[in-house]
This record gives C-alpha cells, sequence and structure tokens, in this order.
C-alpha cells in the first residue's frame, strides 16, 4: 500500500482584504501543489478561521483595514489554539528595513507583493521549509498497487 | 547538485529535461555498457531507465545494480516500452526496488513531475497544462477585477489634480497611498508589470508628506497617465503571460526544389516557418537540430518506397510524435489505409498545388493546437474505453469515458463533448436508442456521433445509420482507423462553426456572432452594474480602392486595416465586420470616454500604417468612429447601434478621421459658436499637437494665437465663441495670458468655462496668481502634450 494515501493534505489559510489576491492566491496553490486552501478576507476572520481549523501555516497580509497583519499576528501568539502556527507575512513592502522589521515580528518569513503566481507555491514550500509538493495523481501511473 | 543518467531515451527527451531541471545535472547515455560506466561514479542521485536499452538490457543492469553495494538504494524511474505488463511491473517494484514506472507512451510532462518527486526538487514550470491553468485563472481575475483597478486608478489621478492645485486634503493623500500600495502589490501578480512599477513610485512619492514640488507633481501626473494606459491596454487574456508566439515549422523533406519554393511562397504569410531536406539521409539530422511541428514527406524521396514508410513509422513512433503529412502519387484505399496504419496524420496527392498543401498543414497544425476537442465514450466494455484512453491519450483531447449507459444523461450535461463515441450494444439501454434521444435534442442535434459495432453486417450499418449516426467503426477496433475518422468529423465540425460565425474577407467575427458575443456582455454589464461601449468603425475610401485597382486590393487592404485594428484591441474586446464598410467594436468595462480615447489610439495606428497602393498612387482608407454607451445612449444592442452610427457620421463630417462620442450636440443656431476647447497660445507647432490629440477624440476645438483676439471672442457682453474649457499660455503676444484670464474673470466667463492655465518655469508663483484668480489646473511648460490631453480631459468631464 501506498504510504501517502492516508496522509492528511496540509492546510493553509491566507488571509487578505483584497479579493483579487486571495482568488489568485487559492488558485495557484491548489493547481500548484496539494494543500487545501482556506481564506479569510480579514484579520478577525483570520484568527477565527485559524483557531476552527488549526491549519498547517497562515499566509498573512500586512497592510489590512481594521486589523493590520502585525496585530493579528500579535492575536494570533496569544492565544494556545493557533500559537503555534507558523506564519509567513505578504506584503508590497519590499525595502530591506521593512523586511527586517517584519521578521523580527516572528514570522517565518515574508513573501513580496507582486509575485509571480506560478512561483508562490515553490516560495511558501521554502520559506516554511516543507518539502515541494507536485499536484496531481497522473492517470498513466500504475494503479494496482493500491489495491 | 542532483545528478541524474537517463539511459536508452532519445536525445530531445534528455535535452528537454535538462531544460526542467538546470538546477541538476543530466546525463543521457544511449548504451548499457555507458550506463555501467556512468554508475561507477558514486555521486548518481537518480537513474530513469528505458526498458528497450540492451547490451546489457535494463533488466539485467537493475539486477546488477540492487546486488552491488554501491547503488543498491539507488532510486530509479523506469519506463516501459510497450503495452502494460503487469507482471513486469510487480517484478520491477517488488524484487527491483522501482521507485516509478511509467507507461507509453511517455509523457515527458509525466517524467519530469516524477523526477522532481523522486528528488525533492521544485515542480518544473515546464508542464504546460498547469501553467495554462493558472495563467487561464490569472487572466479571469485580471477581467473581473478590472473596473475595480480602474476605480482605484481614477483615486490616484484625483489626488495628481488635487496636487497640481496644491489642494490635496489628507483623507484623499491618505486613501491614495493605501490604494497605490495595494495596487503595487496586486498589479504586479496580475500580469500588469509596468503598471506595478507606476504604482510603486506614486506609493514612493505620496510617502514624501503632503505637499510636493511642482515637478514631483507633475511626475506624479505623469505616472497616473501612464498606470491607466497600461492597466487598459494589457491583454486581459492568458497572452500577457505568456512569451510570444514562435513560429510553427514545417519540414519539407522532398526531391523536388520548385514544389519546396512554391511552398515557401505560400507560407510565408501563415507564421509558417519552411525548412527543406532534400536527402532522404538528411532526415534525421534536420529534426535532431530541431523538430519540426509538422512533416510533409515524399515517400518517395529516396527512390524506395519503403523507406518512406519506414521514415514515417519512424517520426509517427518518437516521443512526443511527429505529425507527417504524406505527399504521393499513387491514392488508391489500400495506400491510404498504410499511410494511416503508419501513423501518418494526412494524405496529399503529389499533384497538389502549393496552396492546397499548405492549407492541409495549417488545418492539420490547428487540429493539433486546438487541445480542447472534448470526446464521450460509452462501452459498458472496461477494455474498449482503455483502448480510448491509450489512443486518445497522447493527443491532445479531453476524454471522458462511461461504462454505465444509464449514467449518460447526467454526463452529457456536465461534460458537454464536441463528438459521441457509443457503443451498439449495451445492457439495458444500446447506444442506437441513446443516439436517437440526443438527436430529438436541439442541443444536441449536431453533435458528431460515431459508432462502434460489433458487427458490420447490412441490418447493423442500416440501425446505426437510421438511428442518426455520422459514422461507424467495426470492432475488434484498429487505432489508426478510428483515430482518423475521429479526427475527420472534428475537422468538419470545426470548419462549420467557423464558417458560422466568422467574416470570410477578415476573418473576425462576422456580424451574427459579435451581435450575440455583445448582446452577451450587455447582459453581464446589466447585472454587475459595469459599464459597457460600443463603437462602430465606418471605412471611407474602399470604393475608389475597389474601383480602380480591383477587389481583390479592396479585400487586401481590409484585411490589413482589421489586423491592425485588432493588434491594439484587448482580446475580450469583441471586433467583428459589422457591413461592408463598417466594422463593430464591444469594450466591456469601458465608459465612452475611455472608449473614445482607445478608438483614437486605434485609428492613429492605422493612420501610421498607410501603405502605398501597388500601382504608386496613393490611396488611403479613411476610418472614422462612433462610440455609445450602455445606459446613456441606448439600451439595447439596436438602440448603441444607432446612437454609435448617428456619432460615427458626424465624425465622418470633415475629412473624416475622428472619433466621437453619442450625443454630441449640434451646434445652436445663432451667432455663439459652442466649443469644448479653445487653445490660447502662441506656438503654432504645440497648439496643432494639442488640437489633433483633441479632435480625433472628438471634441469641437479652436486655436487663437494671441491674447487680444482671444479676449475679443471669448470675454465682452456678448461673446462669439462659448468653450466649455479654455487653455491658456501665459507667454501671449498683445495680451498676456494672466492678463487674460483677469480679463475672463472679470466678465463672468470663468463662471461656466474652467481655464488651465500652461505656466513658466522662470516665475514663481505664476500658478498660485492664476488659480487665485479662477483658473481649475495649471501645467507648467515644457509640457508634455498628452498629458496636457489628460488634463483638458478630466476639466471636461467636471464641466
Amino acid at each position: 500500500m501506498r504510504e501517502g494515501i492516508f496522509r492528511m493534505h496540509r492546510k493553509i489559510l491566507i488571509v487578505d482584504d483584497e479579493d483579487a489576491i486571495r482568488e489568485v492566491t487559492q488558485v495557484t496553490l491548489e493547481t500548484l501543489s496539494e494543500w487545501t486552501v482556506r481564506t479569510a478576507r480579514s484579520g478577525r476572520e483570520g484568527i477565527r478561521l485559524a483557531a476552527a481549523d488549526h491549519p498547517d501555516a497562515i499566509l498573512l497580509d500586512v497592510m489590512m483595514p481594521d486589523m493590520d497583519g502585525p496585530t493579528t499576528l500579535q492575536e494570533l501568539a496569544s492565544s494556545p489554539l493557533t500559537r503555534e502556527i507558523p506564519v509567513l507575512f505578504l506584503t508590497a513592502k519590499v525595502q530591506a528595513a521593512d523586511v527586517r522589521r517584519l521578521l523580527g515580528l516572528g514570522v517565518k518569513g515574508v513573501i513580496a507583493k507582486p509575485f509571480d503566481p506560478l512561483e508562490l507555491a515553490g516560495e511558501v514550500a521554502q520559506a516554511l521549509g516543507w518539502e515541494p509538493e507536485q499536484r496531481g495523481i497522473p492517470e498513466r501511473r500504475l494503479k494496482w498497487r493500491e489495491s | 547538485m542532483a545528478r541524474i543518467v537517463m539511459a536508452g531515451f532519445p536525445a530531445d527527451l534528455g535535452e528537454w529535461l535538462k531544460n526542467c531541471f538546470v538546477q541538476a545535472d543530466v546525463c543521457c547515455v544511449a548504451g548499457g555498457l555507458e550506463v555501467i560506466e556512468e554508475l561507477r561514479r558514486p555521486e548518481t542521485s537518480l537513474l530513469v531507465l528505458d526498458h528497450r536499452l540492451h547490451s546489457p538490457t535494463a533488466l539485467e543492469i537493475l539486477t546488477e545494480l540492487r546486488n552491488g553495494a554501491r547503488h543498491g538504494k539507488l532510486p530509479v524511474i523506469y519506463c516501459l516500452s510497450e503495452g502494460v505488463d503487469v507482471e513486469l511491473a510487480k517484478r520491477l517494484v517488488r524484487d527491483l526496488g522501482v521507485k516509478e514506472i511509467l507507461l507509453p507512451p511517455i509523457d515527458p510532462n509525466e517524467l519530469a513531475r516524477q523526477v522532481a518527486r523522486t528528488l525533492g526538487l521544485p515542480a518544473p514550470h515546464r508542464s504546460t497544462d498547469v501553467e495554462e491553468h493558472i495563467q487561464d485563472a490569472v487572466a479571469d481575475v485580471r477581467r473581473r477585477f478590472l473596473p475595480a483597478i480602474l476605480s482605484r486608478v481614477e483615486v490616484l489621478e484625483q489626488t495628481g489634480v488635487a496636487l497640481l492645485e496644491s489642494s490635496l486634503l489628507p483623507e484623499l493623500r491618505e486613501q491614495a497611498e493605501r490604494e497605490a500600495h495595494k495596487l503595487a502589490g496586486l498589479l504586479g501578480t496580475l500580469g500588469y508589470a509596468a503598471g506595478s512599477r507606476f504604482a510603486r513610485e506614486i506609493e514612493e512619492l505620496l510617502q514624501r508628506g503632503i505637499s510636493l514640488s511642482e515637478s514631483q507633481a507633475l511626475r506624479f501626473s505623469e505616472l497616473t497617465v501612464a498606470l491607466r494606459l497600461d492597466v487598459e491596454s494589457t491583454p486581459l487574456a492568458a497572452e500577457a503571460l505568456q512569451p510570444p508566439e514562435k513560429r510553427s515549422t514545417l519540414l519539407v523533406v522532398d526531391r523536388d526544389e520548385d514544389l519546396a519554393e512554391r511552398i515557401e511562397a505560400e507560407a510565408a504569410g501563415q507564421n509558417l516557418h519552411v525548412q527543406t531536406v532534400r536527402e532522404f539521409h538528411g532526415v534525421r539530422e534536420a529534426i535532431s537540430t530541431h523538430v519540426p511541428d509538422v512533416v510533409l514527406l515524399d515517400l518517395l524521396v529516396s527512390g524506395q518506397e519503403d523507406d518512406g514508410m519506414a521514415l514515417l513509422e519512424e517520426l509517427s513512433g518518437r516521443t512526443p510524435p511527429v505529425p507527417v503529412i504524406v505527399l504521393t502519387s499513387k491514392d488508391g484505399f489500400t495506400d491510404r489505409v498504410e499511410v494511416a496504419r503508419r501513423g501518418g496524420r494526412g494524405f496529399l496527392a503529389k499533384t497538389s498545388s502549393a496552396g492546397q498543401i499548405v492549407e492541409a498543414v495549417t488545418r492539420l497544425m490547428s487540429r493539433l493546437h486546438a487541445g480542447d476537442a472534448r470526446i464521450m465514450a460509452v462501452d459498458d466494455d472496461p477494455q474498449v474505453l482503455a483502448l480510448l484512453r491509450n489512443l486518445l491519450g497522447p493527443r491532445k483531447v479531453c476524454l471522458e469515458t462511461l461504462d454505465d449507459p444509464l449514467r449518460f444523461w447526467d454526463a452529457l450535461g456536465a461534460f458537454a463533448p464536441d463528438l459521441l463515441v457509443l457503443d451498439v450494444d449495451m445492457p439495458h439501454l444500446s447506444g442506437i436508442e441513446l443516439c436517437r434521444v440526443v438527436r430529438n435534442d436541439v442541443r444536441w442535434a449536431e453533435i458528431p456521433v460515431i459508432f462502434l459495432t460489433r458487427h458490420d453486417d447490412a441490418e447493423t450499418i442500416n440501425r446505426v445509420f437510421t438511428a442518426g449516426a455520422d459514422d461507424f467503426v467495426a470492432k475488434p477496433i484498429v487505432g489508426p482507423e478510428l483515430l482518423t475518422r475521429i479526427f475527420n468529423r472534428l475537422d468538419r465540425l470545426h470548419l462549420r462553426r467557423n464558417m458560422l460565425e466568422t467574416d470570410p474577407v477578415t476573418g473576425i467575427w462576422n456580424r451574427r456572432k459579435a451581435s450575440q458575443m455583445m448582446a452577451d456582455f450587455l447582459d453581464l454589464a446589466r447585472r454587475h452594474g459595469q459599464p459597457f461601449s460600443l463603437a462602430l468603425i465606418g471605412v471611407a475610401g474602399l470604393k475608389d480602392i475597389n474601383e480602380r485597382q480591383g477587389y481583390g486590393a479592396g479585400d487586401a487592404r481590409l484585411r490589413q486595416v482589421s489586423q491592425t485594428l485588432s493588434d491594439g484591441l484587448r482580446s475580450e474586446d469583441v471586433f467583428g465586420r459589422w457591413s461592408g464598410d463598417e466594422f463593430v467594436v464591444g469594450m466591456y468595462g469601458l465608459s465612452r470616454y475611455d472608449g473614445v480615447q482607445r478608438l483614437a489610439q486605434l485609428l492613429e495606428a492605422v493612420r501610421q500604417q498607410d501603405v502605398q497602393a501597388p500601382s504608386g498612387d496613393e490611396l488611403h482608407l479613411i476610418l472614422s468612429a462612433g462610440v455609445a454607451q450602455y445606459g446613456e445612449d441606448g439600451t439595447d444592442l439596436e438602440s448603441l447601434c444607432k446612437s454609435a452610427k448617428a456619432a460615427m457620421l458626424h465624425a465622418s463630417t470633415g475629412g473624416g478621421g475622428k472619433v466621437a462620442h453619442a450625443g454630441w450636440v449640434k451646434d445652436s443656431p445663432g451667432t455663439t459658436r459652442h466649443l469644448d476647447v479653445v487653445l490660447v497660445m502662441h506656438d503654432e507647432a504645440q497648439a496643432s499637437l494639442l488640437l489633433h490629440g483633441l479632435e480625433s477624440r472628438g471634441y469641437r476645438t479652436r486655436w487663437l494665437q494671441d491674447g487680444k483676439t482671444a479676449a475679443k471672442l471669448l470675454a465682452g457682453p456678448d461673446p462669439l465663441l462659448h468653450a466649455k474649457v479654455v487653455l491658456i499660455d501665459v507667454d501671449l503676444s498683445g495680451l498676456d495670458g494672466i492678463s487674460l484670464l483677469k480679463r475672463l474673470a472679470w466678465d463672468g466667463v470663468l463662471e461656466d468655462c474652467r481655464a488651465i492655465i500652461l505656466t513658466s518655469p522662470s516665475v514663481a508663483n505664476e500658478a498660485q496668481v492664476a488659480l487665485e484668480l479662477g483658473a481649475v489646473d495649471y501645467v507648467a511648460k515644457p509640457f508634455n502634450p498628452p498629458v496636457v490631453v489628460q488634463h483638458i480631459r478630466r476639466a471636461l468631464d467636471a464641466a
């Protein structure tokens, strides 16, 4: 029996107020990796989903109205339910000083916007130290091994 | 660095894999002995074996490998050569520790994916399906979010104007900084690389604080102009992210030099590159340097037909197969069957003209590239379905198989196939029954149906055709025959669809199809509250060309114009031939003013490309356009067309070459002339640049050279000219600009006329003085004409 059959797919949560970014991120991650993607449109919603869903990682936008990325991160870190979940910032701030400041807040990495949709899955996996995964069990792979 | 040894594969597959994994060392060897040599080196991290490897064989090498100490655990990917030998596969995995097995024909993408997975390397971005899927998805997001993006650009434009007016409020500045920041991140992700950079620069300017220097403010305005231009002119479809389309190559293998030359001449207009090989022996070498998209093969190239047949078989059997069209002097049924059996994709008589040959080649290519033919096969025999999957798998078709005819209806609706393959005899519900019902349903009445039958007796054939079949293939199925029949049907379907939808002269949509598409967009605009604009472009001068140079010349010129126009449009714009001398453009998400802007650019592109007629005398086509917006100028296609047509007729007066929007008010009778823009400036060259920019957008304009004349015509108790916007250069002869402005303010002209001042860089507070006098905007000299036109447009929008 293949070891992969019962493996749970990794879950990743994207928190961004920008509808278009959420859509692109979701479609590219779901296509290029085997991760299950959920999205939240605000820090508040993100915290709720993170506590309920316990994703394997969170991609968190920095600049959001009401509750920005760093504040959301603080709240995530203050709850035992979400404290351990690794977080990556997603930001259009590109200057080295900004990136250093963000890294200092205790995230696993910072992903710059704009990003190339075709590269995002690789970047995320690398930042989290995950082994890169590719999508899909190709049809022509032998099926009999599963039986 | 990972080291991959590939053994027994064609060189091009190895090259391909090298490109996929630039971070790995890919080493290709042909023979068994070389593999053993390579494996002496300890640092190999993956072995990819082809079953066909010999002396020693792949199995011998593997057994040796597993018994040795050095590479006992080396991961191996094993490619079987023919069919599915389950016993062999089991042995490979259980006894010989093979990690992955791939089945023929090898899919290079699949191989690359397995290599990446085994080595833990990042996924190669060569798997075009995945890439296309993502690019399509991004294009879709771009299309849906375009109006939202444009409204954010508008905030930046307002900010730019406020900056120039030094009237920027902190709230707007903050909002603009936020929007610029978000746009910088978003636009690049959606493929607007330049737009992203402009937004980033705008953000940086805004971070400098509440007030900017004059040159910074001007730069800001220029950036907003450039930003809008990039967003509006970037095509929305996936092409934007893809590298430019490469030219397709046709390899002609024929001793007949003349024919090759004629084919080359014929192909020049079709974006088809022709390469010729005259010797049988040169073919393999030619293909090893560059794999052509299609090969045209004269079977008698070596003098021996057997050589030709062997070459055909070799090319068709490559991974991936090279499609071959055969050229022969024999044209018997058995010859055709023989060619089809060896994988030939087409059969042409040696007497065919170069035109016919190129047409056959381009048809085959479009079939190869179409990629999205959807085929649904229903058969209760899983072996038949497996065979179909095997046959069609390597071709670019999307195949759905169904072994239970009772699930047919759900699957038909969900999958929406282009072609059906049905088994005659199935339990519970026969294919004949299914076909009869399909033919009685209007939605599916046109779909090609091919039957698979166990019997080819007269009665069965009769039953099949009576039920409405297009074709049948008797079991046991002969692969090439079935493929030929399927692709023939798809070809014809494709051709018929094209004929129903496109204009034969220009190749763009015909009126029927364009109307249909625009009606869809109107629906969308209605539901989502988005703007939709329709433009009619009239072509004048066609009659002259037709009469003096013949219809062929007229058609050629029209084709050229339609090509230029279509190059300048976004791919989701509807572009069609409306009548003999009219084109139609449907633009979703654009208001009529944006539409006018777009059309002005298109017309300019056509003007630039003015050609000399072959006879030497210049015959120009003059294009004029009218733009109407849904909601404002009409609520359905018919009324929109009517408004656009009226505007177009207006634009074509006085020499034409202009764009007008609907709702153009004629001059009211009386002595006063109502104008959109009056330019008051001394420099004739600059004035004519601006006049051109404004008039080609349909604005009524007038140029006045000195201040006194301007004061006389615009001011006073009963002015002769009345303008919505007046642009005044401070440096004027007679009466200077500031004095003219004073005079206009004094006489109350500025109450319903917006003044923009062109200030000189040397005088410090000129702009401020002008604004205090009642000017609404200013631009510092030396100016950039598009920026000034942009300021004028904004003032007109506000007027």
